[in-house]
């Protein structure tokens, strides 16, 4: 997002016959004004975030506090990565996190298609229906799961009648129930960053396509999909980061079966106590995000479909 | 190639309803007569809605999120709409920087910011307060009012400003009578999601709590993990219909798909 730009020096009516002073006053005014208006959110910001996130950075670099002062070493990272339950724990992070984005994106690719290709009076109906449950609280929406997933509940019955399943399968408090809960909360950002791709696909191509032979499956490959990529890596990024992170639904739907790295890293903090170890962890889950997604992107955008990104 | 369009179509069809079906199945469900929650629901009645009303937990963590999301909405558009005033309007050095710095904490996982906070909190003696709880709650708002409020601003005529004040205006009628009506659907806007981003968290609000103050959402936490109740249905059931209330109003006066093009 580009802020507008307001070039105070424009002064059309007072500017011929203003003398240097008088300006140079006017301008120690206008900084006066826009510190006065930004300070307090700069300040809460900075006082309320950015200190806070640097005290743990602080922290997870402190071994032991004590009597004899705070030891400072790499101890709790060493810990972490030299200690099974913890490295296990990564893995099943990664591994929710990867099918998560695999349902988001199967399943979300056909709904951003046809919010491309209808009217917009439909177009917006399906923004908010897509959109809306972002707004509604995840414990709500991770309860609603309960009523459906619960043994015995409606899609056990449903796939008994089917013949699917003979013995019920383990949904819920089970990796399928993390994923099923996170693909569902985190769809619609997956949807909304390719449709936003797609809206801005010039017609014409599809069209010139056509022309010249292609059938729509043809076009839609070695067009729509290529043009569409930069949504498709956005949506990636961001529902893998946010699956990574997620603590609520992997705490609800997966309980102490599935123990995730935000759930480890909570426990850590309240139950056990252990600040120095959790903000370490705290660390390790930023740290191993971004590592795989900066990969993943410089991957995509040097890879064959690169002039797309640009 | 119809076959194709078709199985998109029904594919899409499906990833819609398996969005919605969590927020479909919850309400009926609260209308049950059994013991135990399901869908469908076994016969019908209100018993779950009046036993919410005798379980004072409920109605004193509702009372409670209402407060937090009020005041969090109120500091939020405050202290969010005057930044993005003064970052839109003066010639501030390093603005992209500045925008970016304003609205990092919604790169960072609730989770980690939660931690960092209770960490930060408990020294200062905030943690476990009122207080600890509205700021955790601004810092994740705020951001988004800075962004809807420079987005509003982004087509803004200063030469009104300008014209208002020739015309002998003071500078408080200007922004009164001026700037403030073009960009009210931003401030309101910025206000509803704010008040909905408070009223729904979880997770930072975890770390927030004392066991004499808790939130709505938090109450549904962790009654689903000690115990399966219809009343949680009924609970549930009512944060959705405040929550589809205030995002109709939402959609109304700034259109929901246009706040989060601009948000994400």
């Amino acid at each position: 997002m580009e802020p507008v730009r307001y070039d105070d020096r424009q002064e059309i009516v007072s500017l011929p016959l203003q003398p240097a002073a008088a300006k140079k006053r006017r301008n120690w005014k206008k900084h006066l004004y826009a510190a006065l208006l930004l300070l307090p959110l700069l300040l809460f910001i900075i006082g309320f975030f950015v200190v806070p996130m640097l005290y743990i950075l602080y922290l997870s670099f402190i071994e032991t506090k004590g009597e004899a002062g705070a030891i400072y070493s790499i101890g709790n990272y060493v810990r972490f990565f030299t200690d099974p339950y913890y490295l296990h724990s990564l893995w099943l992070t990664i591994k929710v996190s990867l099918y998560t984005v695999i349902v988001s994106l199967l399943l979300g690719y056909p709904v951003a298609l046809t919010m491309a290709k209808c009217s917009p009076r439909v177009r917006g109906l399906l923004t908010l229906l897509v959109a809306s449950p972002l707004l509604i609280s995840i414990v709500v929406r991770n309860f609603g799961w309960y009523l459906l997933l619960l043994p015995n509940g409606t899609v056990h019955q449903l796939l008994e009648s089917l013949g699917i399943t003979q013995s019920p399968p383990k949904l819920l408090f089970s990796e399928t129930g993390v994923v099923i809960g996170l693909s569902n909360a985190y769809l619609p950002f997956m949807i909304l960053s390719i449709a936003t791709s797609l809206y801005n696909i010039d017609p014409s191509l599809e069209k010139a396509a056509a022309i010249l032979g292609a059938g729509p499956f043809r076009s839609f490959v070695s067009i729509t999909l290529p043009l569409s990529l930069p949504g498709i890596v956005s949506g990636i990024v961001l529902v893998f980061s946010m699956s990574m992170s997620a603590y609520v639904t992997p705490a609800l739907m997966g309980g102490a079966n599935v123990p995730m790295l935000p759930v480890v890293a909570y426990d850590q903090i309240i139950n056990l106590l252990r600040w120095t170890y959790g903000s370490a962890v705290s660390y390790v889950l930023l740290g191993i995000t971004l590592v795989i997604v900066t990969v993943f992107t410089r991957m995509m955008e040097r890879g064959r479909y690169r002039e797309v990104f640009r | 190639m119809k076959v194709l369009g078709k199985l998109r179509a029904a594919i899409a069809f499906l990833s819609l309803v398996y969005i919605l079906i969590p927020l479909l199945v919850t309400i009926p469900a609260s209308f049950t007569s059994a013991s135990y929650p399901s869908f469908p629901p076994h016969g019908f009645s209100l018993q779950w809605y009046s036993k919410l009303l005798e379980r004072p937990e409920f109605v004193e963590a509702f009372w409670n999120s209402v407060q937090f999301a009020f005041l969090a909405a109120f500091f939020s558009v405050l202290l969010g709409t005057l930044g993005a005033i003064a970052i839109a309007k003066y010639d501030i050095p390093g603005k992209s920087y500045l925008v970016s710095l304003l609205t990092s904490p919604l790169t960072v996982p609730q989770l980690v910011l939660g931690i960092a906070l209770l960490v930060y909190f408990t020294p200062l003696l905030l943690a476990g307060t009122p207080t600890g709880l509205l700021i955790a709650h601004i810092v994740i708002c705020v951001p988004y009012v800075v962004r809807f409020v420079l987005t509003g601003l982004s087509g803004f005529d200063y030469t009104l400003e300008r014209a208002a004040a020739i015309l002998g205006a003071s500078p408080l009628t200007v922004f009164r009578r001026v700037t403030l009506p073009l960009i009210r659907p931003a401030i309101l806007s910025g206000a509803l999601f704010s008040f909905l981003t408070s009223f729904d968290n979880v997770t930072v609000s975890l770390f927030m709590i004392s066991p004499g103050m808790r939130t709505l959402p938090l109450e549904i936490f962790s009654n689903m993990q000690d115990a399966y109740s219809p009343i949680v249905a009924s609970v549930s059931s009512v944060v959705i219909i405040i929550s589809v209330v205030l995002i109709l109003l939402l959609e109304k006066i700034h259109g929901i798909g246009r706040l989060l093009g601009s948000s994400h």
